[in-house]
């Protein structure tokens, strides 16, 4: 899911082979549980985009405490065979999926390629970022929702250009200055919710 | 858990119509849906059979002591062993036993007599050293077992079996079983919440792992919820900077109204399921922040607690918002303390352990029963094995060090179900071997879910072929002495 998330915003490495890394990840969880001793005692985390936005698979590894944005998505422990995963569904998941800020950032990043490879009307920009993210073209209704929602969010944050701007500064990659942050942000939320579909997130 | 749902359950029915087309009735439809949809809204996500009887606790809350609590020095009291300091254990009490390699080596194994004292307390007339001297005023509230036992003797296995009834990982946590079978009582918390405490003794801490409050093969909403005393509380809890909750709230309709259109046009029941979790993260959001803001506590009650409430993170603290949790109808809470591996310098070490959890402890059991919560929950303190009366490098009179030992320890509970005021077991006059009513891990964790209204053989769940249960195959049971 995170692979997919930075593959349609257009942020993945796919660079092939190389050390682990180590994404952001929330401050004292190897704290909590690990060896207070041990040569991963204390975390620190990878700068630079070529780094931190790898594939997931090159994510490093403590097994005492597997990277979060794994196990919340129910990655194995790797302690034993796997054959099946199971079916989760989790509001812990939901907050990753809507608040880790790989996942903001991928927001962004698809939100301004919407904005800048979508054409120039603003339903042509919607369906381009519904396809890019579900291989799909939006339902009349569905699009209907989409544009609702925009036009609400881009009120709101015509209103509250500081929280645009806050909101658009985040991550390993810069938003393109060019772009209104007002009119980025309201996007952002709505590649936000369509990278939060159910149907997005759900196998088969 | 019948099979045939339970392959119902695996088998997605996305992939269901995929492979059959979309060619069933709308009655038969319904009727599906309707089937897994009655379950939840009646036990509130657990098993329909459940509970088997009527449950005393209704909720429970682990006080886990990580590393293992030296039984001689804090409950187990040995009085005869002042005679025998630095004498060897003789073999007749040792039996040839297993050792861990940490001492298995030694040349010698002398007795190392507990320098703390010990009294009787309450109408119970319960041994308990100075070193607990809150504790010890709670004792007619508990019933303290002198003989729990575990065969693993490494605190990565132990601790294992203690928490999940199998020294192999990958199996659920007791939390995560209570979760699976009785379902949550509260829409807007996580039913099994998991908080690890810091620790006073200086010498480095036995690792604690994310495995010991996981689900293993149950589904993983019933996976222990980490609540953290730095950064959000729980993980990813607050929105990003410049999204305000009015501004999440916005994108949560879009996000509904699309997944719900999705549900009109598939009909999965799992979308629905999808709403509701985003809703509950939604819900959480608010009821977090509420559930650790403890500025309306009255001093009374922090001064119950002790100083070291005021500091986010420590074992007071986390047995404050035990209580708060336990308010808020919150299953299963457990508390993951470390720091009680004390292989040498006890004396130095354990003084400051004991004071970490004392008075919280005690703290916990007095709130919750002023507050009438003790009556319906329970309340389960104890580590994952004991340690042996022979000493662990250097003795001398005013210390010295403990090796593992699984064949005794001690655990107490108190509330729900629990009869007040007991000691169950009996050990040796080295506190080595068992003499009286030994009580398996098997039978502890068959007595807590006696006291949530389950029978632990039949809580089970198919996984890699078996019907796994919490308490293994073997014959144990319910321990009836502390029991009300």
């Amino acid at each position: 899911m995170r692979d997919q998330a930075l593959f349609a915003s257009g942020l993945l490495v796919e660079k092939i082979g190389g050390p682990s890394v180590k994404p952001p990840q929330p401050s004292g969880l190897w704290e909590a549980v690990g060896y207070t001793s041990s040569n991963t005692a204390k975390f620190q985390a990878d700068t630079g985009a070529e780094k931190v936005h790898r594939r997931s698979l090159y994510i490093f590894w403590k097994r005492t405490s597997p990277p979060p944005q794994m196990t919340i998505t129910d990655a194995p422990s790797r302690e034993s065979c796997t054959v099946r995963r199971e079916r989760t569904n989790t509001p812990l998941q939901a907050l990753l999926l809507m608040n880790e800020p790989q996942y903001v950032e991928a927001s962004r990043a698809l939100a301004q390629r919407a904005l800048k490879q979508g054409g120039e009307s603003v339903e042509g920009r919607l369906v381009y970022l519904f396809r890019l993210v579900t291989s799909r073209r939006p339902e009349s209704n569905e699009l209907a929702a989409l544009s609702a929602g925009l036009r609400d969010l881009l009120e709101h944050y015509r209103k509250e250009v500081g929280a645009a701007k806050d909101l658009v500064a985040q991550g390993e990659t810069k938003a393109d200055p060019a772009i209104d942050p007002s009119e980025l942000a309201a996007w952002s939320m709505i590649a936000n919710a369509v990278l939060n579909l159910d149907e997005v997130v759900t196998k088969g | 858990m019948d099979p045939v749902s339970e392959r119902i359950e695996q088998l997605t029915r996305r992939h269901f119509f995929s492979r059959t087309g979309i060619g069933l009735g709308a009655a038969a439809l319904s009727s599906l849906i309707a089937a897994e949809t009655r379950a939840d809204s009646t036990a509130q996500g657990g098993l329909p059979t459940l509970p088997h009887f009527a449950p005393k606790a209704k909720r429970a809350i682990y006080l886990h002591m990580n590393g293992g609590p030296s039984q001689m020095d804090l409950f187990d009291y040995k009085p005869t062993m002042a005679e025998w300091f630095d004498k060897d254990l003789p073999d007749s009490i040792r039996k040839g036993q297993r050792l861990t390699t940490m001492t298995s080596g030694q040349s010698r194994f002398p007795v190392a007599p507990s320098k703390y004292k010990f009294q009787q307390h309450g109408q119970a007339g319960t041994w308990v050293s100075e070193l607990l001297p809150h504790t010890a005023k709670m004792v007619d509230d508990l019933a303290l077992i002198q003989t729990v036992w575990t065969e693993a003797i490494n605190h990565d296995p132990a601790v294992t079996y203690i928490c999940t009834g199998n020294q192999l990982p990958g199996r659920p946590s007791l939390g995560s079983w209570l979760s699976y079978g009785l379902g949550t009582m509260n829409r807007d918390l996580p039913a099994f919440v998991v908080m690890t405490a810091s620790w006073s003794s200086k010498k480095d801490a036995q690792a604690l792992y994310n495995r010991l409050w996981s689900a293993g093969p149950l589904p993983s909403k019933h996976q222990g919820v980490a609540l953290r005393a730095t950064g959000d509380p729980v993980l990813y809890l607050s929105n990003p900077a410049g999204v305000d909750h009015a501004t999440r709230r916005r994108m949560l309709d879009t996000l509904n109204t699309l997944n719900q259109r999705e549900f009109e046009t598939i009909s999965d029941p799992e979308t629905q399921a999808r709403i509701a979790q985003y809703e509950m993260a939604f819900r959480m959001q608010t009821s977090v922040p509420d559930l650790i803001d403890i500025k309306g506590e009255p001093k009374r009650v922090l001064d119950l607690y002790g100083p070291d409430v005021e500091t986010p993170g420590t074992f007071a603290r986390c047995c404050l918002l035990a209580r708060r949790l336990a308010e808020r109808d919150v299953r299963f809470i457990q508390i993951f303390h470390r720091g009680w591996d004390q292989h040498g310098n006890l004396t130095g070490d354990l003084p400051m352990q004991c004071k970490d959890v004392d008075q919280a402890g005690y703290a916990l059991i007095t709130d919750l029963k002023q507050r009438g919560l003790l009556e319906d929950t329970l309340v389960i303190w104890g580590g994952e094995f004991g340690r042996t009366i022979y000493c662990q490098g250097k003795l001398t009179k005013d210390n010295y060090g403990r090796d593992h030992h699984p064949r005794c320890f001690p655990t107490w509970m108190a509330g729900g179900g629990i009869k007040p005021g007991v000691v169950h077991g009996e050990t040796d006059e080295f506190s080595y071997n068992v003499v009286k009513d030994p009580v398996h891990i098997h039978d502890m964790n068959a007595t807590i879910l006696h006291c949530l209204g389950i029978d632990h053989r039949r809580l089970s769940f198919k996984y890699q072929g078996l019907d796994v249960r919490l308490t293994g195959v073997e014959d144990h049971g319910p321990v009836k002495g502390i029991l009300a």
